[in-house]
């Protein structure tokens, strides 16, 4: 009897583990995907995978935030601006179910604001004022939640590159905030390989073109 | 051939053994245009696919039995289909429906411009009105839009042929009855609300919903902002004054404080003008606004403001050489708008809001004593509920109350008017194309003891992606203005009929709209009543009799895709009107009227010197003006009126902090506009209308304290 039980038991953690092994082949796969894309079409078809994933496993923020995710750099790589809102409508859609299955979460954080900064990037002039506060509210929340984290300050360093110098932007002001950002990367374990690892590489990038340009 | 039939055997029982199908088909709009990129799956797996650049898709699936085919595609309604998979395979064709709240749905919009940040298909954005023209003022920024005339003596949106008082303002739902400073003759004054509290802004011009009325030509309808974003002190340094504002921001409320001191005086000597003043304006204004998330959906707000000022001028007396008129006023406003606004059991909005406003005015002309008390109640309930899909009932209802006492010298008028309201509207899609807003409105006057009800029609239709066509029909009453009702109560509501037809196109980065409308006047009130200046006409009666007419075509341009950093845009309005009114002898095209209206606003962000640089050119043909000497009514017209004006907003660092540094100029070219003229009592002397100074420069610094990083 008992010995019955312990192999239903372990058959019962065996099919477990091979859903779960499937899942996280999944995302694996699809991640590697996210160089390859080019159009926003691409990034859609991708994003759509994730969200496959996500409907079809209902209780795990991984697959949605990394739909919003992709989402948002479909937004990146329309240049239709309405196209780019409702992208980002629906980047929006998946993070709030990522933040409501995980809440007080630093990545989804990371993510509301980076969907902020996409916002603003579509109308700079008109939406400073809400989106840029709106993703600096997020970023910092992000930075409270875990300190170690490099992709608040990726990010927050990206905008600060791009925004004029008499803001208090340009390379010299974001320098120092994406040194932080790479130190921060250097020293960053991912729990698993199918959490949130990217920036890194772009953080590099982005020193690089800062350093050279003096 | 032993080959083939032993694979495809072999074919046949792997997929057996597998149990693979494979699912394919192709997606497509209503219009059969083919959707690539949508997502395809069944629920519950893995499997699934997203469709090609032709629309069509493929998928193979291991699963067997019973399962839901879901699509789904950004702008559309999802779709699902229970379908049983087996041996065999499956070929779908499936035809996505528009999601009507994105993009692309028809909006009611005729006779309307709207400001907004959280709709798209909009024509303006709140940034738009606060950097049009040379002063941040609301209105003279709604005056380059077509359907508003260029009036510089007095303050006012003047519309389609409507009097400034047929305009009313619309602050969260809630009437306010004096939005602008007190009126000094000949001078027009600000609007008291600053552009930047609100988040929205609708100008109707025509043809509005029920919810509104006492209105006869428009009503401008603003939506203050939500919560504070964040914790913020800011100070305002001008040629005219200093303020200075400070938010706090909590989890779910946030509070702003507002307190600013002007006075003209030091502008006054530098800026030479042409009236004589005795003291230049000068006064305090003190606000305070509170927001309280409830919930997720509930928000309480309630706005508080305070402002007190005086000045004195004296002004030409054309009855004698030597002799000036003097004219001192103090005025005090007290106003507090609250509203709380929810949605219940899923589908239910509701609003409920308060508002008091207190005006209090005391001049002094010549040796008379003169003044003025309104205290104005509102109080508003309005019910929304979504019937289906994309239509909803509103109802709601209004009650207002004016304590009216106003006096000159010996005489002495009052007046206790309590007015109620009720309104019933249904907004109803039809189809995603073709939607409709049909409301009744009835009113009761207490004062004038009349009771009235107003039908309101708007339909829209919609073209192609961007443009569509819009038809609007209402009726609108007022009643007569307290002026009238100090002499008489038997008036009856004076009335408009609109009819309204327009074709707009509304792309991302262009607008087209040209608008026809035809406005019938009834029953406005007659009478003589004590005003300035003094027209010598025969006495009249007391009676709603009078009547009038106006008919045009408003168009509208905007264009931000042309040139470069460049947003511009085109009005004209084209207007011709008659009205018999106060005490006109006659149908007259009114004073505030001009056949030909144009105006151009050209904006270019220079990046290089984080700079806004905005040019505003106004031209309108003349108006008439009252000659006694012309024995035709009315019979004169002034010079045509032209401005252009230029402003600038340098955004800059300044102490660490973030700072707006804003310069504008006035009628740059030096034109000599005439507003009319003022006539001595038999007629024999007249003086221009004109601007109290030729030029008018403003300069102002907006410093948002610690600020460093506006990103």
């Amino acid at each position: 009897m008992r010995r019955s039980l312990s192999v239903i038991l372990s058959l019962l953690f065996l099919t477990v583990a091979i859903a779960d092994d499937k899942y996280e082949k999944e995302i694996k796969k699809n991640l590697q995907k996210i160089d390859e894309c080019k159009t926003p079409n691409d990034f859609i078809k991708l994003a759509n995978n994730f969200e496959r994933i996500a409907v079809a496993e209902k209780d795990k923020w991984l697959p949605y935030y990394y739909s919003a995710f992709t989402y948002v750099l479909a937004s990146f790589a329309d240049s239709v601006n309405s196209r780019k809102d409702i992208y980002l409508d629906k980047a929006i859609k998946f993070n709030e179910i990522a933040d409501s299955l995980q809440p007080n979460n630093s990545e989804i954080y990371t993510m509301k604001g980076m969907i902020s900064q996409a916002r603003m990037q579509i109308d700079p002039m008109n939406r400073w004022q809400k989106y840029g506060t709106d993703a600096t509210t997020n970023f910092t929340k992000a930075m409270q939640i875990d300190t170690l984290n490099p992709r608040p300050e990726y990010l927050i360093g990206v905008g600060t590159f791009y925004t004029p110098q008499q803001f208090g932007g340009g390379p010299t002001a974001a320098k120092p905030i994406l040194e932080k950002s790479l130190a921060k990367f250097e020293k960053f374990i991912p729990e698993n390989e199918i959490m949130p690892k990217w920036g890194k590489e772009q953080v590099v990038d982005y020193l690089k073109q800062i350093n050279e340009s003096k | 051939m032993k080959l083939l039939i032993t694979l495809s055997f072999i074919f046949i029982l792997s997929s057996a053994i597998y149990g693979q199908t494979k699912i394919s088909g192709k997606i497509s709009d209503e219009s059969n245009q083919p959707l690539p990129g949508a997502n395809i799956y069944l629920k519950d797996t893995y499997d699934g696919t997203s469709s090609e650049t032709d629309g069509t898709f493929s998928f193979v699936t291991e699963e067997e039995g019973e399962f839901e085919l879901i699509v789904s595609f950004v702008g559309y309604q999802s779709y699902s289909e229970k379908i049983t998979l087996g041996k065999k395979e499956k070929f779908l064709e499936i035809k996505l429906k528009e999601e009507s709240t994105e993009l692309g749905t028809v909006v009611i919009s005729a006779g309307s411009f709207e400001a907004s940040d959280e709709n798209k298909a909009v024509i303006l954005r709140p940034l738009d009105i606060v950097t049009t023209g040379s002063d941040a003022d609301i209105y003279s920024a709604l005056e380059t839009l077509p359907g508003t005339q260029q009036i510089g003596e007095t303050e006012g949106l003047f519309v389609r042929g409507g009097s400034a008082n047929e305009t009313k303002t619309i602050i969260d739902d809630m009437t306010v009855q004096n939005p602008f400073y007190s009126s000094v003759p000949d001078i027009p004054s600000r609007g008291r609300f600053s552009a930047f509290q609100f988040k929205g802004t609708v100008f109707s011009t025509g043809g509005y919903s029920a919810q509104y009325g006492q209105a006869l030509s428009s009503v401008l309808v603003l939506k203050t902002q939500d919560l504070a974003p964040k914790n913020l002190t800011a100070i305002s340094i001008m040629a005219l004054g200093f303020g200075g504002s400070h938010s706090q921001r909590w989890e779910n409320s946030s509070m702003s404080v507002e307190a600013g001191y002007y006075n003209l005086g030091p502008y006054f000597q530098i800026q030479k003008q042409r009236t004589d003043w005795d003291k230049a304006p000068e006064g305090f204004d003190g606000s305070v606004n509170y927001r309280l998330q409830t919930s997720k959906t509930g928000m309480l707000k309630a706005f508080l403001s305070y402002s007190i000022g005086d000045l004195s001028m004296r002004f030409p007396n054309l009855d004698s050489v030597s002799y000036k008129n003097y004219f001192y006023q103090k005025s005090k406003n007290f106003f507090v708008n609250s509203n709380y606004h929810d949605i219940l059991f899923d589908d239910w909005t509701l609003f409920a809001g308060y508002s008091v406003g207190i005006d209090n005015e005391d001049d002094e002309i010549d040796s008379d004593l003169a003044g003025k008390d309104d205290v104005f109640h509102t109080a508003k309930v309005t019910v929304s509920k979504n019937i289906f899909s994309n239509s909803f009932l509103t109802f709601g209802g209004e009650v207002q109350n004016l304590d009216h006492k106003s006096f000159f010298s010996q005489l002495n008028g009052s007046f206790n008017e309590t007015y109620l309201a009720g309104y019933l509207e249904a907004d109803i899609f039809f189809t995603n194309d073709f939607a409709g807003r049909i409301g009744v409105r009835a009113e009761n006057s207490k004062v004038i003891d009349q009771t009235n009800i107003a039908p309101r029609l708007s339909f829209a239709y919609r073209l192609g992606t961007y443009d569509q066509l819009n038809f609007a029909y209402g009726r609108f009453y007022q009643t007569p203005d307290p002026s009238f009702l100090l002499y008489s109560k038997n008036y009856d509501f004076e009335n408009s009929d609109h009819y309204i037809f327009n074709y707009q196109y509304i792309g991302s980065e262009r607008t087209f709209r040209i608008e026809v409308y035809y406005k019938n006047y009834g029953k406005l009130a007659k009478g003589s009543v004590q005003s300035y200046p003094n027209f010598n006409l025969p006495q009249v009666d007391y009676t709603s009799t009078g009547r009038g007419y106006a008919k045009g075509i408003d168009i509208f341009w905007r264009d931000r895709e042309t040139f470069d950093y460049v947003d511009y845009w085109v009005s004209y309005s084209y207007l011709d009107t008659k009205r018999d009114y106060k005490n006109f002898p006659k149908l007259a095209t009114p004073t505030f009227t001009a056949p030909h209206t144009f105006s151009i606003v050209a904006k270019r962000w220079i990046p290089e010197i984080a700079t806004q640089v905005g040019l505003t050119y106004s031209f309108a043909t003349g108006r008439p003006y009252f000659n006694p000497n012309n024995p035709e009514f009315l019979g004169d017209r002034g010079k045509n009126y032209q401005n252009l004006s230029l402003n600038a907003s340098i955004l800059t660092n300044l102490f660490n902090s973030f700072t707006i540094i804003f310069f504008s100029v006035d009628n740059i070219l030096g034109y000599e506009n005439i507003y009319g003229y003022n006539y001595s009592t038999d007629g024999s002397r007249s003086a221009p209308i004109l601007p109290p100074a030729l030029r008018t420069a403003f300069i102002g610094m907006f410093i948002s304290l610690g600020e460093t990083n506006p990103y």
